[in-house]
């Protein structure tokens, strides 16, 4: 029996009920795994990794108080690290390949765990899981009170984080009085900033920050973060003026053309930063994100060639994970670009919105939905397949466009 | 201040108002010129960007040391995380209502 | 010396504000009219910056603050709100 594990306010009734299930139906062993969004590339503090080493400890603790008599083996792992998990199926697939290298076929999930922190992908993966033909089922375990998803357990550090920051943009609009030396105004403004920056920080500091800040990796990012805003600056002003040869030139030669690309980097921040320099930077913008793609409009080959070249990817990576992660090979590389002619995924139901005007949102909205029940493997097949179809007429990523 | 700094400020204003304009004037040309929401979302994102980052660099040059420069460097920052945060919008929306990017040979849009 | 060309600029701008409107105008889709939109307002809003130097009146910039974020709103918000599914940021 496989039975994933995070925090959750209802693991301890799970951890019960899965021993109990374990006993009734003589399960050799149960294996408790903590698949991690973490990836072994950026720098994972020991600190994160010893809390999830803790948290197995905990159920294995548990699992022994719970168990009576003859005791079924209890196993406790961390999966996915090699993996860049983002989507319900990437988790699934995870899991299905630990459950296959252990023989195990029943899958008992805590209702109250959520693999992506404060995304909602449980319902999903379970789908996904027993698409694959594994038997799940939700452990019957009592809520205690039903949290709403925005709001988190909050703390001292995230309160007083939010309420400096505050406080300090109170005082950059205000104009600094302090400079001013008039000793009301001072007063004035530090009394109001105080009352502002708390009601902002007492309201909000539950929902403005999805995990507890570490303020030293925080204070690290930001260094690096200073190093990298003069190179972005340098990357759109050189670009800039390749494009205003463009724009102005009388023929135009633009190329345009949608692009994917699977990013390396995880988490929403860095993803944020990537795809908002990518849109800085002249020649590409990003359309929309989708997990870890991002559709890309290249305007024209060199734009795109330094897309799949990833260099803003890989300072991005340097930005949040340090010198060591910025190593990861290029897209180009890894095979994570292709390119896309128009906005549909699906070529069929492309061209069914084509046709029928009166049935193209349903039609799309279909497309769609299938789309995301296919498995990773279909979709990179279809990949692929889309891009032996498009050799003939378009140039491939990374075959020299730039003629 | 002496004369020459004085000078030189004088000089790396006018330089950074002429690029704005430039770069203005290129991003308005993109708007008008290019051929579908996609690249057009592109100049506004990004030339844009820049020419309105030059001038306001300008203003904040003129500033100086006073305390209202904090207002044009928040002002600055603020253009360009805003700027390419709303074209993406823009595009995005244009995607998920399924207009398709122009490519060569096509009609201008 | 430097007022002048700070109303210059100013006026330049305005004068391809205008320019840009043509497309504001003219679409064709609703995505075309607010990426204009944002254009001119990102140039309303650097006008009213340099307005803040060249009249030596300082609460322009508080305006020019205010003006670049209900930009930025109004961008998120039609793109949002155009959208069937409605699912945009």
């Amino acid at each position: 029996m496989l039975v994933p594990v995070g925090e959750s306010v209802t693991l301890r009734q799970t951890v019960g009920y899965a021993v109990g299930v374990a006993e009734e139906t003589d399960a050799s062993a149960i294996h408790f795994v903590v698949p991690v969004a973490w990836h072994s590339a950026g720098d994972v503090e020991p600190a994160v990794r010893r809390e999830v080493e803790t948290l197995l400890d905990r159920v294995q603790v548990w699992a022994r108080e719970d168990a009576s008599g003859t005791t079924p083996a209890v196993e406790t792992a961390i999966i996915g690290e090699e993996q860049y998990m983002f989507s319900p199926d990437d988790y699934a697939g995870v899991l299905a390949d630990y459950a296959d290298a252990h023989g195990v076929e029943r899958i008992v999930v805590d209702p109250e765990y959520s693999p992506g922190g404060n995304v909602p992908l449980l319902r999903a993966m379970e789908v996904s899981l027993v698409e694959r033909g594994y038997t799940v089922e939700e452990a019957p375990v009592e809520t205690p009170v039903r949290r709403s998803r925005l709001t988190r357990p909050g703390g001292a550090v995230q309160f007083g984080l939010l309420f400096a920051v505050s406080f300090l943009f109170y005082q950059l609009l205000g104009g600094f009085a302090i400079v001013t030396g008039d000793t009301f105004d001072l007063f004035y403004e530090l009394v109001t900033g105080t009352i502002a920056a708390g009601i902002v920080a007492g309201s909000l500091h539950r929902v403005t920050m999805s995990e507890r800040p570490r303020l030293r990796r925080l204070g690290v990012q930001l260094v690096r973060l200073s190093l990298y805003v003069p190179y972005l600056l340098y990357e759109i002003v050189k670009s800039n003026i390749l494009i205003t040869f463009i724009i102005l030139h009388p023929r135009l030669p633009i190329e345009p053309r949608l692009t994917r690309v699977r990013v390396a980097v995880w988490g929403g921040s860095p993803l944020t930063t990537l795809a908002n320099s990518i849109t800085l930077t002249p020649g590409t913008l990003t359309v929309r994100a989708d997990g870890q793609y991002l559709y890309v409009h290249a305007l024209f080959p060199s734009a795109r060639e330094g897309l799949f070249a990833g260099t803003l990817e890989r300072a991005v990576r340097f930005v949040y994970y340090g010198r060591a992660a910025a190593a990861v090979a290029t897209p180009e590389e890894r095979g994570d670009t292709e390119l896309l002619q128009r906005p549909e995924e699906d070529a069929d139901a492309g061209a069914s919105v084509r046709s029928g005007e009166g049935s193209s949102e349903e039609t799309r909205r279909e497309g769609e939905r299938s789309e995301e029940a296919r498995t990773e493997d279909e979709r990179s097949e279809e990949a692929r397949t889309r891009d032996d179809r498009s050799d003939d007429d378009r140039t491939p990523p990374g075959d020299g466009g730039g003629a | 201040m002496s004369e020459l700094e004085l000078g030189l400020r004088t000089g790396a204003i006018l330089v950074l108002l002429a690029g704005g304009v430039f770069f203005t004037f290129v991003s308005a040309v993109g708007v008008i010129r290019l051929p579908d929401v996609y690249a057009r979302a592109h100049t506004a994102s990004q030339t844009d960007t820049l020419g309105a980052g030059l001038v306001v660099g300008a203003v904040v040059l003129t500033y100086g040391f006073e305390t209202e420069v904090i207002k044009a460097v928040l002002l600055l920052v603020f253009i360009f995380i805003t700027n390419p945060t709303a074209a993406h919008a823009a595009a995005r929306a244009a995607y998920v209502e399924g207009i398709e990017p122009w490519t060569e040979g096509e009609e201008r849009r | 010396m430097l007022t002048t060309a700070f109303l210059a600029t100013a006026a330049a701008l305005v004068v391809l504000a205008i320019a840009v409107l043509y497309r504001a105008v003219k679409g064709p889709t609703m995505q075309d009219r607010v990426i204009a939109v944002n254009v001119l307002g990102t140039n309303t809003v650097v006008i009213l910056a340099l307005l803040a130097v060249a009249l030596d009146s300082e609460s322009f910039l508080d305006i020019a603050l205010v003006y670049a974020l209900l930009n930025f709103l109004m961008a998120i918000a039609i793109s949002k709100f155009t959208v069937k599914r409605g699912d945009v940021i």
